[in-house]
């Protein structure tokens, strides 16, 4: 599977600049022109540079390879994955009951919701569950820095500028009922801490405001879209919103790229999150994503990932075994004690092969608890 | 899946078999006649009302429908489709090529109106005049997100100019004791051509309704609903022809064309509706 990172070299000619269609082409960078791959140039590390403007979309728009067309066929796969990997699990009591209603007073059964944070928790080994815990994330500096870039981001897609950061982020979260605990909560920060998380705000945002170019308001770019699918026949349902979808929706060929934020570290569960958005897009559109990116505000990376059907199979398949644990947690919680393929950390360490598993015992968990941490 | 095209010209396809006069009046007698029965249990009081959303609730987490309803407060959620609809009307009447252009101008343009006339008629609009900047683009980005799921959603060069956008409720009242209101929300009224020789003069409309979420496996009826209403609000105006549902999240559509039959479903699932609210409120007042 290829990633396009978008750490570059300044002054690196690459296949863009070759092909003499992109603008910024002095800023591209260095590519494997079979592979499509970047490759790292440890000596120009140091002069390394965020992408920001054209050459920051351009990235986003080419991807080294062909857009995917729409594809039935491979849909149709997709759900056959998830659909018969399904069928053969017995609806969860707390689902209701087999079959449609009987009358019409009899409620209809509540999918089970599976989002991407929920994936997480279900593949995740115990080890790692015990270590992250469960439930909704304690609020801190970066719990808070994350959401206010969300909400600034979106106010510099919508209307092309931010004013001052910390004001227009407050502003903006006390308009949301999901965010009034947390609106509460910096509001009750004493001074240091909340002039940290003003600090790292401002610094953040003001990125967003050099790098990030205004979109043309012809490809249709959108905020905080929710995507939604339904399986099993209403009994499973995926469910994202992505920070930013642009490109008018598909027709014959993919068209739309679709970019979270985040404001903290760079994470593993990040590209299987990217994955479980393409996943979802393919199903509930003509045609996939054809890209899928993480913009890291902190410090101004973009990881770029085409969607291939590879990509996309692979998330169908980590998606049902997700889900079938979300249906029946129970089922298969002797053999998710060691470590997991499907569990993001493990994966890491499975590559390095480290070793035997601890079976007990917590795993210290490898993100920054500073500032900077946050999604 | 249905391209825009197709799902276009389904949309304002003309029809030739419009619902029969005289249907359209039994069907509201008899449903009069249902609810009154139904709802004669409850102490004489405030209207039961069923809206769309409430067709769904009942359906889905009947046991909420007891629940006290919180304080309304403004929120961007509320405004993004009276503002989203503003936008795709903008847009589709060629004032502006897309809705991220046209948010900010139809946005001042509101306000405006309210600031130059203080009219109370006004809903969101003085809301949105006293937020701050970073609120006011929350409202804005709701706006956008809504508006382009429907402006990407049909071939508005397709869509008669004749065709209104939102507007105020179909809205019909049961002279029951309590009364039993109901109330139908379309986002877009789509004239239609009546063909054949049972066309009547004016022709018929077909309406189009977003919703959030995902279709239910009772869709049909839902669509249904909102023809059932427009239709016995008046006598003078036509039955909808056909009820398109889009739900972008879900990137899905489905159509019902509307007939004695349809129209049927809908009014046994208001019956089933009011009966839950009916439910609920007893157990409330134990």
């Amino acid at each position: 599977m290829v990633v396009l990172d978008i750490e570059r070299p300044l002054g690196v000619s690459g296949l863009l600049e070759v092909a003499g269609t992109a603008p910024g082409a002095g800023r591209s960078p260095r590519v494997r022109p079979e592979t499509g791959r970047a490759v790292p140039s440890r000596a120009h590390r140091s002069s390394w540079e965020p992408l920001s403007g054209d050459a920051l979309l351009e990235r986003l728009r080419i991807t080294g390879r062909p857009r995917p067309a729409a594809h039935p066929d491979l849909v149709q796969r997709l759900r056959s994955v998830l659909e018969s990997g399904l069928a053969d699990q017995a609806p969860r009591p707390a689902e209701g009951r087999d079959g449609p209603p009987v009358s019409d007073t009899d409620p209809l059964p509540s999918p089970v919701l599976v989002t991407k944070e929920r994936l997480h928790r279900a593949l995740a080994c115990d080890a790692h569950s015990v270590a992250t815990g469960s439930g909704p994330r304690p609020f801190s500096p970066s719990l808070a820095c994350g959401a206010l870039i969300d909400v600034l981001f979106r106010q510099l897609v919508t209307v092309g500028g931010i004013g001052d950061p910390m004001t227009d982020g407050l502003a903006a979260l006390a308009v949301d009922d999901h965010q009034a605990d947390l609106r509460s909560w910096i509001d009750g920060l004493a001074g240091p801490e909340r002039d940290e998380v003003r600090a790292e705000v401002e610094r953040q945002a003001e990125g967003l405001r050099r790098r990030w170019p205004a979109l043309d308001p012809g490809w249709l770019p959108r905020t905080q879209q929710a995507m939604r699918v339904r399986l099993a026949d209403g009994c499973v349902e995926l469910s994202a919103r992505v920070d930013l979808a642009i490109g008018r929706p598909a027709r014959d060929e993919a068209s739309v790229a679709i970019v979270e934020v985040a404001s903290g570290s760079r994470r593993v569960e990040h590209r299987a999150d990217l994955h479980f958005y393409a996943l979802i897009e393919a199903l509930r559109s003509p045609a996939p994503p054809f890209v899928v990116a993480t913009y890291y505000s902190r410090t101004g990376e973009l990881d770029v990932d085409p969607v291939t059907d590879e990509l996309l199979v692979g998330a169908a398949r980590r998606t049902l075994v997700g889900t079938r644990r979300l249906r029946h947690p129970d089922v298969g919680a002797e053999s998710g004690r060691g470590p997991s393929p499907w569990c993001s950390r493990c994966s890491i360490l499975l590559e390095g092969d480290l070793g035997p598993w601890p079976v007990t015992g917590t795993v210290p968990d490898p993100v920054s608890p500073t500032i900077g941490g946050g999604r | 899946m249905t391209t825009v095209g197709d799902r276009t010209r389904q949309l304002v396809a003309p029809v030739t078999t419009p619902v029969p006069e005289a249907a359209r009046r039994h069907l509201g007698q008899q449903l009069a006649s249902r609810l009154g029965s139904l709802v004669d249990p409850l102490p004489a009081g405030g209207p039961v009302v069923v809206t769309l959303p409430v067709l769904r609730q009942a359906r889905q987490r009947p046991e909420s429908l007891a629940d006290t309803e919180e304080p309304f407060a403004w929120r961007p959620i509320f405004v993004r489709r009276s503002l989203g609809l503003a936008v795709v009307e903008a847009c589709a009447r060629g004032r502006f090529r897309t809705p991220l252009e046209a948010v900010g101008p139809v946005t001042d343009e509101a306000v405006g109106r309210w600031e130059e006339t203080g009219w109370r008629t006004f809903h969101w609009e003085p809301w949105v005049a006293g937020l701050a900047p970073g609120a006011r683009a929350m409202v804005l980005a709701e706006a956008v997100g809504w508006a382009s799921s429907l402006w990407s959603s049909l071939h508005w060069s397709s869509i008669p100019a004749r065709s209104r956008f939102g507007g105020t409720d179909d809205q019909w009242v049961c002279p029951a004791v309590p009364p039993v209101r109901l109330k139908g929300r379309s986002e877009l009224c789509v004239p239609v051509d009546v063909r054949g020789p049972s066309g009547r003069d004016g022709g018929t409309v077909a309406l189009v309704s977003v919703a959030g979420g995902c279709p239910t496996d009772t869709w049909s009826e839902e669509l249904a609903y909102l023809a059932l209403v427009a239709s016995l609000r008046s006598p003078s105006l036509p039955v909808p022809a056909r009820v398109l549902g889009l739900w972008p999240d879900a990137g899905t559509d489905r159509s019902v064309e509307i007939d004695t039959g349809t129209l049927a479903l809908a009014a046994d699932r208001v019956v089933a509706t009011t009966a839950a609210v009916v439910r609920s409120r007893l157990v409330v007042s134990l």
